[in-house]
């Protein structure tokens, strides 16, 4: 049983629980849970943008306008500030909208991730980051105690180690879950405590075999998995996602299994680069494409579903590549796009619809 | 690089480009009919055309006899440039394109060919050039090499990243952190140490070695163009100011795209003369300066003309801009004896990689040094680090300094994206509260 996002943190701050707001996408988690912070993502929070609208203009993604209206109301439930990882052009202007012109009652914190390719030189700025991240919070939070820093670097590990488990799992068909509850699951962690997270993960049964057979398997990449109305509808035409490349999902877990922590530092700069290729730090297209080939050849799709939100630049750059790659590769797509309204169009279900009946097509000539 | 190449690039440059600046001369041009609520144009004007022409005809006889580099605007090219290559600004060349009144024909080949019609509309010009080889430059030479920065935007990074892989060249890619309070030791660090890798990759790409000897001068001159161009636009707090600010647009070309060698500086010595020589005449840019504006954005390159006759007959003036402060803004930082580390403070703390707090600093700096009476912002669509904000930085100005302002929404170089009838509507309802505000 998945707590209730919006419940899970009121009664958490009630508790007396530090809560971060973080929008997305990549910061050191780790870091957070050693000054007792529960970081709680804002991706896509529910209800209808109104005050955003007078700061932000119509073209800005709806990610960034669902995030300002969040902090614009002010809610309870975040008590130690916000936390703006640099993930884009609009997120990064967003954090100095709200810390320099807006105002917050509460502190607004900001966390670089560089974009520049991995060598000795990017390496050595990750470490002074996390430095420089690691001295802003003791500022306001108190010294870091090193052993904190330490146990939080083994539990990230362990849920690290449990999500490629069951990420290997789902591929083999061996999770009993619907992909509603597949993506509850992995959404899970934008707000619940690391060890809470974990119980939740280990609780989750791997079956020995396949539970079923599907014959509709898809993997869905984009920023976030659609609105659950949209996987049910997945769900009503047979159809399972086993796979994601998603920045809420799948990129933001490394690729392989890391060595156990011994220096705090080091390991959450190693975790760093070894997260997958992805369109917000940049990565190389090669590699972004030959990611996503793999992905596709190692979980047996039969097909792929892009969920792009709308004016999201990063993502939009690199779908056109992708795209075309796979066209070239004769791999079925689907493009759907997003503003993240609930709901599922009638257009969208025509469209899957369409799709799903392409790619039986296919698989059964 | 064959010497053939190179034969032929040295003639073109020393005989081919100068006769066919001769020939344009003579070519007779149907003038445009202009207002005449502006005042004498600039006389540079005209070498400002050749410059630009020289270099795009130049462009085509490049291959061969020089290595080319696509660059953006915000990268510090004075590194290229010390090993001589031969460097294309696309965002330039995307604003020629805006300008030409073409956007919309070159981002679409781009959304044809898949790229999303939400993207930078510099980058779907770019791409559709690219991709189609049109362009109203005569012909724009591949580029052999890829600089970008992203203290202007990320967009810049994935444009490129773009290009990198369908052209399948490398790109340097010089990694900015934001200035999301300050820069710290650590940015700096991280800036200068990236400079320094470069060098090794330059030099076994283009098989020269550096020197630091020629990399001082070329920086030294870069610094002196820049800070010309600082000394140009301050002279605009005459009053009447000497140009206007869609005349700044323009002439900042060689600050962006020539910066670092001669001829850049050599350009701006003339302008700054004749702009201190109008200053000392009380020339004006417009007949009756009555009302001094700022503009916020980058210019809506295909609607220059219309609005700078809109507001010249109605005695308004753009005496500044954030955008064409941007190239002298930091230059103050640039140190020839700390090279690595002063370009690390340059390059990462200009306006679009800086704090809106910064921003709001220096507008109000702006407002008040020269006199502004209000403000116009464009909201554009493709650059989001110059527009998200833009709503509160109004706000805030408005309030603090009674300033009467308007946004408008349009694009860079798109210009479907323009609506005329609500432009107008909006800018003539600004010019009366303007009036108003004043008389009152």
């Amino acid at each position: 049983m998945i707590p209730n996002r919006k419940k899970y943190l009121k009664q958490q701050a009630q508790n007396g629980q530090k809560i971060m707001g973080v929008l997305p996408a990549l910061y050191p988690r780790e870091l957070l849970w050693a000054f007792d912070i529960l970081p709680a993502e804002i991706w896509d929070p529910p209800g209808d943008i109104l005050r955003a609208n007078a700061h932000l203009q119509a073209t800005i993604c709806p990610i960034v306008k669902r995030g300002l209206e969040f902090i614009l109301k002010e809610s309870a439930s975040v008590n130690a500030g916000y936390l703006f990882p640099h993930t884009c052009d609009s997120l990064q202007n967003l954090a100095t909208q709200v810390k320099d012109l807006i105002g917050t009652s509460q502190p607004v914190y900001t966390f670089y991730n560089p974009k520049a390719q991995f060598n000795k030189t990017t390496r050595r700025y990750y470490l002074d980051l996390l430095q420089d991240f690691q001295t802003t919070l003791e500022t306001k939070f108190g010294p870091l105690n090193r052993a904190k820093l330490m146990a939080a670097c083994e539990l990230g590990s362990k849920i690290d180690i449990r999500w490629l488990t069951l990420q290997n799992a789902r591929r083999a068909d061996q999770l009993e879950l619907t992909n509603p509850e597949y993506f509850q699951l992995v959404r899970a962690g934008e707000y619940l405590k690391p060890e809470d997270y974990l119980t939740l993960l280990n609780q989750v049964e791997v079956q020995a075999g396949p539970v079923h057979q599907s014959n509709r398997r898809l993997l869905l990449s984009g920023i976030l998995p659609p609105h659950e109305e949209t996987l049910s509808f997945l769900d009503e035409l047979s159809v399972t996602i086993v796979a994601d490349d998603l920045l809420s999902g799948s990129r933001r877990f490394p690729i392989t299994q890391l060595d156990t922590p011994v220096d705090p530092f080091e390991y959450l700069t190693d975790r760093h680069f070894l997260l997958p290729p992805c369109s917000t730090r940049a990565s190389n297209l090669k590699e972004r494409i030959h990611h996503l080939q793999k992905m596709i050849s190692e979980s047996q799709v039969h097909g792929v579903l892009f969920n792009i939100i709308k004016f999201c630049e990063p993502e939009l750059f690199d779908h056109r590549f992708l795209v075309k790659t796979l066209k070239q590769n004769r791999v079925p797509l689907l493009s759907l796009e997003t503003e993240l309204l609930p709901g599922i169009s009638g257009q969208d279900r025509t469209r899957i619809e369409a799709f799903i009946e392409m790619l039986d097509e296919q698989v059964s000539g | 690089m064959s010497l053939v190449g190179k034969l032929k690039y040295q003639f073109m440059k020393d005989i081919g480009a100068p006769a066919l600046m001769s020939l344009k001369d003579l070519k007779q041009h149907r003038k445009r009919p202009v207002s005449p609520a502006f005042g004498p144009p600039l006389k540079t004007n005209k070498r400002l055309k050749e410059i630009l022409s020289r270099h795009y005809f130049l462009a085509r006889y490049v291959p061969g006899a020089k290595q080319v580099a696509w660059v953006t605007s915000g990268a510090p090219v004075e590194l290229l440039r010390a090993f001589d290559f031969y460097t294309i600004y696309p965002e330039n060349h995307s604003a020629l394109v805006g300008a030409k009144k073409q956007g919309a024909d070159y981002c679409t080949i781009a959304e044809n060919d898949g790229f999303s019609q939400d993207l930078c509309s510099y980058a779907r010009i770019d791409l559709g050039h690219m991709l189609s080889g049109k362009t109203p430059a005569g012909k724009l030479p591949k580029p052999d090499l890829l600089f970008c920065s992203n203290n202007i935007c990320q967009t810049v990074l994935y444009w490129y990243k773009a290009i990198a892989h369908e052209l399948d060249i490398p790109l340097i890619h010089f990694d900015v952190p934001f200035v999301a309070v300050e820069q710290s030791e650590a940015d700096v660090r991280y800036l200068a140490q990236q400079l320094l890798d470069m060098i090794p990759i330059l030099e076994q790409f283009t098989g020269k070695v550096f020197d630091l000897k020629q990399f001082e001068i070329i920086l030294k001159r870069s610094q002196e163009s820049s800070q010309t161009w600082g000394k140009i636009l301050e002279l605009m707090q005459a009053k009447p100011a000497p140009m206007t600010i869609f005349d700044a647009f323009g002439h900042l070309a060689p600050v962006v795209s020539l910066r670092g060698l001669p001829v850049a500086q050599d350009y701006y010595d003339l302008l700054l003369k004749e702009v201190d020589e109008r200053v000392n005449k009380g020339i004006g840019a417009i007949t009756n300066e009555r009302y001094r504006l700022i503009w916020d954005n980058i210019a809506v390159w295909y609607q220059v003309r219309y609005l700078a006759t809109f507001f010249a007959e109605r005695n308004m003036n753009f005496v500044t801009a954030t955008y064409t402060n941007a190239w002298a803004e930091t230059t103050g930082y640039l140190d020839i004896k700390d090279p690595w580390s002063s370009m690390a403070k340059t390059y990462g703390q200009i306006i679009l990689n800086n704090n809106l707090k910064h921003r709001l600093g220096l507008m109000r700096k702006m407002i008040k040094n020269f006199g502004v009476d209000g403000m116009v912002m464009h909201s554009t669509r493709s650059c989001k680090p110059y527009s998200v904000g833009q709503f509160d930085l109004r706000k805030a100005l408005s309030a603090e300094l009674k300033l009467p302002a308007v946004i408008i929404d349009a694009d860079i170089a798109d210009e479907r994206v323009w609506s005329q009838q609500q432009i107008q509507t909006r800018l003539e309802a600004f010019c009366e509260t303007l009036e108003d505000t004043t008389l009152g």
